[in-house]
């Protein structure tokens, strides 16, 4: 019975992995490209979900319609932040860049929060469900899967294909080397952040098709952290290294609820998020690179 | 006992081999210079020996003790200083602040305090020339006062040995000529080793050092008098691109 | 020996603002609460100095020690209230744990995190906050997600009046003495040996390293000060005061963000700074309240964005360069 328990839980947990790692995606690239974290990364999450009910509530349009919004959205959002705010602080030091993504984070909360209320709010996706042997999936789940491989594998062609891509993996690689190549660095940071930001942003939409509740203007801050430790897990730098990162971290964070819940006298959910906090410890210490990443 | 010995250091960067089997030994109070063209390994030589890489072969001794794998702060307490190519100043600190830094944690002795090393500091200052500047802060500082600042910060940590890199580059020769003189009166009176590292054979070399090293991708090439390098052809072939006989293209 | 003395001016004007503030909260009625708020402020403010200015790193979980220091006194009051011969003994004790619970958590993050630049650091801080807080809930020690209320151990072990003096009036003086120490300390660092040390690193890591500093021990004697001090703040003006604690409060991060702002505004690195910046913040603040509540961060968020990019030195910063040369310098730093 536990066998099966787990099993399905496990494969919950690979779907809402692909999920999360797509959420992550962004904070790799902006990190990979600029060097810097976006610590306001679960308030851009927040901003999809909200985007999404308000889709789904205002016009009773489907939230696939939702994922291309988000997305230009989020981007316009991106080239915002980036030139009123980020390009100001390339040569400050760290420490800025730390505080004004964070500070951008806390001012999307209040501005949301103006906006929608505090309250928890949520919609009904009625789409039917797949029965599987082991577990069930709502079929909005499966929607939120497909979509988030759908965009990982858009943006893997982007970067191989494209000119653009191609400019933004060189300065990945190497900026000083890309700018005496002729590529338009601060153009390309620009972009990235933008990309960054959408990526972000739809992946909100992606999430709220998952779990359709709880979406209130606080509900980034536990994302943020899950971001940090999946990022970490697939390699700081590395988008893809992100997308496998969240699989793993779906298959954990499930596979340890369940067993979690197990034990007697013991609060299962917390126990999970404090066992992503172990991860992330664990692995900053031991590979910082990630378990995914280059040496 | 010799003040720095290097025995067989490779250091690797992945596939990209910069420093390929180097020894050499200085003794204290030489005046050294390291030549080499671009991408001949110098810089990561200069690491190696000051801590900030550790090889992945060979060992680096200081007055015969196996620095290899000591962490960069504890090689300057041993008398181990160090200037970079483009300075590195402690920018919101001032100048007088800048050098004191040197002498409170670079010395030997390790306790001198944050007074003395002020008073030690003024004293470096007024040697390079830049006691008008005392109180600017460091990051105002044209780029030639920086590089003198530099020097002052180094030297306040009473080196035994001070590894100066690029220190001439860019500047006047007639700025040149004075530094020359200045280093070879500090090296006489507080009997220093100065290893200076340069692109090219130049006028400063000439005058200043009495020994030679050139390297030749990453590996040491010539290590000889000054006027026995300068007249040596593998010198000249090295800075016209063709590699010297013996070596690998 | 008057070289020695001329060092501390600068803990003057500091002092100073200290003792009005006391003053006028205990004399003026119906101020005290809003003196004690800014006490606080001001407390927090000096004591996140000690570690953001100085090394220019950011702790995202700084409110973890606070929440600590909170549980520290809440368990010595909890566990010794039977034991009334130790009178005020309970309370110091209190602070005593307090402030050895938030050290050894310090110590313990500190040698693993210190290591870690920049944002691997700053990450490796969110992840000790929240990680902390979930052990306490999903574990459930010390209460688990229903905290501690031990408001009535308290009344039993100093009876009713006493403790209610102790709460209302002793917690918010305790937080006045912190901040004082929490200045003398920094003026303490700022001019010896560690200031030297904290500044290279803070300036340039690895130039400060070629120079002889051990950085990590430096970074590492920055951090526990800072977070030792975090801890007793918490045990004052969140456990003693309150009676109660609760782990989603005590580890909020909305407090580590109001230090952020504190530090910010008044001058990241400087000695008034924090203090400044407790003033105008626990002000406005107050005033915001009162005038558009629920807002007060939405209208600080893009402030901490414009000092960020504008006025990275804060307002003591911009000061010490209009007031550079003159007799002032002395007292402005």
């Amino acid at each position: 019975m536990i066998g099966t328990q787990l099993a399905g839980n496990l494969m919950q947990g690979l779907v809402l992995g692909g999920i999360y790692g797509m959420a992550t995606m962004g904070l790799s690239l902006i990190f990979g490209v600029l060097r810097v974290v976006n610590v306001g990364h679960g308030a851009f999450i927040m901003v999809g979900a909200f985007i999404t009910l308000w889709i789904f509530t205002a016009f009773g349009l489907t939230p696939v319609i939702a994922i291309p919004v988000a997305l230009i959205v989020g981007m316009a959002i991106g080239f915002v932040f980036f030139y009123l705010v980020m390009r100001r602080l390339i040569k400050a030091p760290e420490l800025a860049t730390l505080l004004a993504t964070f500070a951008v984070g806390i001012l999307l909360e209040e501005i949301v929060k103006l906006i929608f209320g505090s309250e928890f709010r949520g919609y009904n996706w009625p789409v039917g469900k797949i029965v599987l042997p082991i577990t069930v999936f709502p079929m909005s789940k499966i929607y939120a899967f497909i979509g988030s491989i759908a965009i990982a594998m858009l943006l893997y062609i982007w970067f191989k294909k494209t000119r653009a891509g191609t400019a933004v993996r060189s300065v990945v690689e190497d900026s000083e080397g890309a700018r005496v190549c002729g590529v338009n660095v601060s153009w390309v940071y620009a972009l990235s952040f933008a990309i960054g930001i959408g990526l972000t942003v739809t992946s909100g939409v992606l999430l709220t098709m998952f779990i359709p509740v709880g979406i209130n203007p606080y509900m980034g801050g536990g994302y943020t952290l899950k971001a940090f430790v999946i990022a970490v897990l697939g390699g700081l730098t590395s988008p893809y290294g992100a997308f496998f990162g969240g699989l793993i971290f779906g298959l954990i964070e499930n596979g340890s609820y369940t067993l979690f819940a197990l034990i007697p006298g013991v609060e299962a959910f917390a126990m999970t998020r404090f066992l992503s906090f172990l991860i992330l410890l664990l692995i900053l210490l031991i590979k910082p690179t990630g378990l995914l990443g280059a040496k | 006992m010799t003040l720095l010995k290097l025995e067989n250091v490779t250091k690797r960067f992945g596939g990209l081999t910069a420093v390929n089997k180097m020894s050499f030994e200085i003794e204290q109070g030489e005046s050294i210079a390291i030549v080499g063209p671009n991408g001949s390994g110098k810089t990561t030589l200069y690491n190696v020996i000051s801590g900030v890489y550790f090889p992945e072969e060979g060992e680096v001794f200081f007055e015969d003790k196996n620095i290899t794998h000591l962490p960069s702060y504890r090689r300057a307490p041993l008398g181990l200083g160090r200037t970079f190519q483009i300075p590195r100043p402690f920018s919101s600190a001032t100048v007088r602040e800048n050098v004191a830094v040197g002498a409170m944690f670079g010395t030997l002795s390790h306790q001198i305090g944050v007074d003395e090393s002020l008073k030690i500091a003024d004293h470096y200052i007024e040697l390079v020339g830049l006691s008008a500047h005392l109180d600017k802060e460091a990051g105002s500082l044209t780029p030639t006062e920086k590089k003198l600042m530099e020097i002052a910060r180094a030297l306040a940590m009473k080196p035994k040995l001070l590894l100066m890199d690029e220190a001439l580059a860019g500047m006047h020769p007639r700025d040149i000529d004075k530094m020359v003189t200045f280093l070879k009166k500090v090296k006489e009176e507080e009997n220093i080793a100065i290893v200076s590292m340069v692109e090219h054979i130049m006028r400063a070399v000439v005058g200043f050092a009495e020994r030679v090293i050139v390297m030749y991708q990453g590996e040491k090439l010539i290590d000889a008098t000054t006027a026995q390098a300068l007249s040596d052809p593998r010198v000249v072939e090295v800075y016209l691109g063709h590699p010297p006989e013996g070596t690998h293209a | 020996m008057k070289g020695k003395i001329v060092k501390y001016y600068p803990l003057v004007p500091v002092y100073i603002v200290y003792i009005l503030l006391f003053l006028i909260g205990i004399n003026v009625s119906g101020m005290w609460q809003l003196v004690a708020m800014l006490a606080f402020y001001c407390a927090i403010g000096q004591a996140f100095n000690i570690f953001l200015g100085m090394t220019g790193y950011v702790d995202f979980g700084y409110v973890a020690f606070m929440g600590l220091g909170t549980y520290g006194m809440a368990l010595s009051i909890l566990y010794l209230h039977q034991f009334q011969w130790l009178g005020i003994g309970i309370i110091i004790i209190g602070l005593l744990i307090a402030l050895i619970m938030a050290s050894l958590l310090s110590i313990a993050v500190g040698a693993v995190a210190l290591r870690l630049r920049g944002a691997y650091f700053a990450i490796a801080t969110i992840g000790v906050n929240e990680g902390f807080r979930f052990l306490i809930e999903g574990a459930k020690i010390w209460g688990g997600s229903e905290g501690i209320i031990f408001s009535g151990q308290l009344a039993q072990a100093f009876g009713k009046e006493t403790a209610s003096v102790l709460s209302t009036l002793w917690a918010d003086i305790f937080l006045f003495f912190i901040a004082g120490i929490a200045a003398l300390i920094t003026i303490y660092y700022m001019r010896g040996k560690i200031g030297y040390a904290l500044t290279a690193l803070r300036e340039d890591e690895d130039a400060a390293k070629v120079m002889g500093i051990n950085v990590t021990k430096y970074k590492i004697i920055a951090f526990i000060t800072s977070s030792s001090l975090a801890g007793v703040v918490g045990a004052s003006a969140w456990a003693l005061k309150l009676t109660y604690v609760f782990p989603p409060q005590a580890f909020e991060i909305h407090y580590t963000v109001e230090c952020i702002i504190i530090v910010l505004l008044g001058g990241a690195g400087t000695l008034l700074g924090p203090v400044v910046g407790g003033l105008i913040y626990g002000l406005t603040k107050y005033w915001l309240t009162v005038i558009v509540p629920g807002f007060q961060l939405l209208i600080f968020a893009p402030i901490i964005i414009i000092i960020i990019v504008a006025f990275p030195e804060g307002i003591i910063g911009v000061l010490k360069r209009r007031f550079k040369g003159s007799a002032f310098k002395k007292f402005i730093i």
